[in-house]
């Protein structure tokens, strides 16, 4: 059966529900949460790419959202340059990041490759935290006021929730054109069975790899989007282990290896989190690893799919009961 | 030669699965591979596409050595291979499926669903093409991993147990396809259980067991062996007959 809406209409009403977010919702903490869901979007999104469609699923993503975090503070603190002249260089170093870990990660499989991401995430934050020239420990800091519009300090939320917007634009344009190409089916039918893709031609390592580079990059682009506009990174907060879960829950909540998927999962979790931040304040630290668990148990044991897939289901139910009605 | 297998062995530890076992398969022939359970055909197949290399021996597909070549090279050499038990891409539509394995000639999209519009037609899968494979049965299944090779577009297929679990009609629907694609001029070795399917198909026959080739011939020379026959079914069989 099919919806009401094609999906050229939905796309447009998205992004015009998108783009006009923050003409009528015009509050500070409004704007804040629309800005913490494009955010959560891009980082979701470009997991999506490695994890969702080639099902290689990473939870060592925060190191590539580190080094995009880190580099544009870095060239700041360094020399003195805009923050956003180092973000084709976070997207370089992660680059080469993803190839070096790509290489001799993906002569694993499933768990193993998992546990091999989260070992190298661990060991770049840990070894992040003591390197003086990065701030060790305490971290690097932006410039607290703008010296001209490039710094891209700016007091409203305004202009970062469309500078994000864009980027997410971006992403899933690209994941888009993934989709549909050879490449694109390529990750979907090592993620189904590595042993027939191979047996059909699929030159397997190196399209994961090429899946990870891909994803690296744009997961640098998010880490680089969020230091520039708090102005400040530490190793915590670049490369700590719930930067990667949060990618993986909100992709794995939408639907990992769908378009839309990880904006579902976004637009769900980051209320849910604000909520709870708001509500339990600082009371509530460590409450963030008992939702996360939560989510994933719940995922696990009723909607492995996530809600993308859940809708799927029971769309076509509720058109059929509206129909009979 | 098209596919030539010299002296292939395959160890694993000290238990020799295969030992010493030739094959010579020429353009456009049906040779069928067949033996007891446990007899080495399914190690000597996967030595011949790919998926393990023999500890000796060697593998020429038109006179060039793939012995150490990946799976993914044999397919690019032309070599196609189905699995005992269907490996589909589950959440993936049939024509999805056959997409991937045209994919491999075709770099664009559009050429590739055209090839694979006429292999679905052609294999009789149209009226199921925008169903995920998760939902087709056994036999589509097999079917689906049939048109998927197709889409290589390979010169030589080789079909492991591809029409085992059929019922006798869904058998005879196999067997025209399987002479369809003879047809189109590629050429086919056959792991197959199932009597009917060898003596109907193929030109010679191989037969395993205990890891050796133990008989080598015309499927009616086959099924007449002693040796054959012994392995099939026991000494006491032997004796059976033996004693009036």
């Amino acid at each position: 059966m099919k919806s009401i809406l094609s999906p050229r209409v939905r796309i447009v009403l998205l992004a015009a529900a998108l783009l006009l977010f923050p003409i009528l919702f015009s509050g500070a903490f409004a704007r804040d949460i629309g800005v913490a869901f494009l955010l959560a979007a891009i980082s979701a999104s470009a997991w999506n790419i490695v994890g969702g469609y080639a099902g290689q699923v990473s939870v060592g993503h925060s190191m590539f959202f580190g080094v995009g975090a880190y580099t544009p503070l870095l060239f700041y603190h360094l020399w003195g340059l805009p923050p956003v002249a180092g973000v084709p260089a976070g997207m370089l170093v992660s680059l080469c990041l993803a190839v070096a870990i790509g290489m001799p990660t993906f002569r694993l499989q499933g768990h193993y490759f998992s546990m091999a991401t989260i070992a190298v995430a661990e060991l770049i934050r840990i070894f992040v935290g003591t390197w003086d020239l990065v701030g060790a420990a305490i971290g690097l800091q932006g410039p607290a006021v703008g010296r001209a519009w490039w710094d891209l300090t700016f007091r409203s939320e305004l202009p970062y929730y469309y500078i994000f917007l864009a980027v997410l634009a971006v992403v899933l344009y690209t994941t888009f054109e993934v989709e549909r190409s050879r490449f694109g089916y390529y990750l979907r039918a090592i993620k189904a069975g590595e042993r027939a893709a191979r047996s059909l031609g699929v030159p397997v390592r190196a399209t994961k790899l090429k899946a990870l580079m891909l994803s690296a990059v744009f997961t640098s682009v998010a880490g680089s989007l969020y230091s520039i506009k708090t102005g400040f990174i530490d190793p915590e907060s670049g490369f700590g282990i719930l930067v990667s879960v949060q990618m993986v829950i909100v992709a794995a909540l939408g639907g990992a290896g769908t378009l839309f998927g990880p904006l579902i999962g976004a637009l769900l979790l980051v209320p849910l989190q604000t909520a709870t931040n708001t509500w339990f304040g600082g009371g509530g630290s460590g409450l963030t690893y008992i939702l996360y668990g939560g989510i994933i148990v719940l995922l696990a044991r009723y909607e492995p799919g996530g809600m993308h897939e859940w809708w799927q289901r029971v769309a076509p139910r509720l058109m059929r009961r509206s129909h009979a009605a | 030669m098209l596919l030539s297998a010299q002296n292939i062995s395959k160890a694993f530890g000290s238990f020799l699965a295969v030992r010493g076992a030739d094959l010579a398969v020429a353009e456009g022939e049906i040779i069928g591979l067949i033996g007891p359970n446990g007899a080495g055909k399914s190690t000597f197949f996967n030595c011949l596409v790919g998926d393990t290399v023999p500890t000796t021996g060697r593998v020429l597909f038109d006179g060039i050595d793939v012995t150490r070549s990946s799976a993914e090279a044999h397919a690019r050499a032309g070599i196609g291979r189905t699995f005992q038990v269907p490996a589909t891409f589950e959440d993936m539509t049939v024509l999805e499926n056959v997409m991937v394995g045209a994919f491999l000639r075709h770099h664009h999209r559009g050429a590739a669903r055209e090839t694979a519009l006429r292999i679905v037609e052609m294999t009789g899968l149209a009226r199921q093409s925008g169903q995920r494979a998760r939902s087709l049965g056994t036999p589509g299944r097999k079917r689906l991993e049939i048109a998927r090779v197709l889409a290589t577009g390979p010169r030589l297929m080789l079909l492991d147990e591809a029409l085992a679990g059929l019922t006798p009609s869904e058998l005879q629907q196999a067997i025209a396809l399987v002479r369809r694609i003879h047809e189109l001029g590629i050429t086919l070795v056959i792991v197959e259980h199932i009597m009917e399917v060898i003596m109907t198909l193929a030109e010679r026959v191989l037969v395993f067991n205990q890891g050796h080739v133990i008989a080598h011939g015309k499927p009616r020379e086959i099924v007449a062996n002693e040796a054959v026959i012994e392995a099939y079914l026991g000494r006491g069989h032997r004796r059976r007959r033996e004693t009036p």
